[in-house]
């Protein structure tokens, strides 16, 4: 089962009833066969412009993402699980990915036109593209092909 | 200039006394030390040319981000809108932030997914981020502009 990332933002609710409604999407996720990670509380803080999300507009909002692991097939059901809960504004489900080995390009990139990978090979598929053109002095007194 | 290829004189003769062709660069320090030790063996040719690493190749260029190793995460708001006009709210292009390609893609991807998350605002930047240090000029962008 591939790891997910969960971000949530909740309505801007007391103590008690915050807990509720994490323990409630928990609890959704374990209905579906899902496996909890990672809780993460990022806090309360101003949402940068005002939503209005299920008939209410909402200023603040508390962050909040779950790591867990599922099925790729019950993703669905679980954001229209989410969806249909008043407490929660946004959920996005994100693919929780490892960090792989890579090496900078950026020197690769700095180089001029003629030197760099990509432009090389602009130019030899625009060679490819040209059409073979008939050679004038090639000692025939006639042009061969059709005008 | 006169002082590059008087001591790359005197290496030569240093490199074709010894025999040793693959006298780095960046050994020049030592050549002193060399020459008198190796004054009382003959020279083959001292006007043969002698192989060396190329002394004026640059170093290898890495992005800042590649350099401190940072992956662009969406939760790590607070460097993602350092790359966040304060005008606009826009990302800056490539040309400007000077990151190679990957990590130019994973930061815009990084800053959509704050945006969608109610994290970071996209019509201007974060007041909170505002003073923070700059990374690069907008004025005096890496490549020039495409207008």
């Amino acid at each position: 089962m591939p790891s997910y990332e969960l971000a949530l933002v909740l309505r801007q609710l007391p103590r008690p009833e915050l807990i509720s409604v994490i323990k409630r999407t928990a609890e959704a996720i374990f209905d579906k066969g899902g496996i909890i990670r990672k809780f993460e509380n990022l806090g309360t803080r101003a949402l940068p412009f005002k939503v209005s999300e299920h008939g209410v507009v909402h200023r603040e909002a508390t962050h909040f993402t779950i790591t867990f692991d599922t099925a790729p097939t019950k993703l669905s059901d679980l954001k229209e699980e989410f969806g249909r809960d008043i407490d929660i504004i946004r959920r996005y489900i994100f693919k929780v990915e490892e960090p792989e080995d890579y090496e900078c390009t950026l020197h690769e990139e700095m180089l001029p036109p003629a030197y760099r990978k990509d432009v090389q090979e602009l130019i030899d598929i625009a060679k490819r593209k040209q059409k073979p053109k008939y050679n004038y002095n090639s000692g025939l007194d006639y042009y061969p092909f059709q005008k | 200039m006169f002082k590059l290829t008087r001591i790359l004189a005197r290496n030569a003769t240093v490199a074709n006394l010894t025999g040793a062709r693959n006298l780095r660069p960046r050994l020049y320090a030592n050549a002193a030390a060399l020459n008198e030790k190796e004054q009382t063996l003959t020279a083959a040719n001292p006007d043969e040319p002698i192989d060396i690493a190329n002394p004026y190749k640059k170093d290898r260029q890495l992005c800042i981000l590649c350099k401190h190793n940072i992956t662009p995460h969406y939760k790590n708001v607070k460097l993602l809108s350092q790359f966040q006009s304060p005008y606009t709210g826009r990302i800056y292009g490539r040309h400007i932030t000077g990151l190679c390609k990957r990590k130019q893609e994973d930061v815009e991807k990084a800053i959509l997914r704050a945006q969608h998350c109610l994290m970071m605002p996209g019509h201007h930047k974060d007041l909170d981020f505002l003073h923070d240090p700059k990374l690069f000029d907008p004025e005096k962008p890496v490549r020039p502009h495409k207008y």
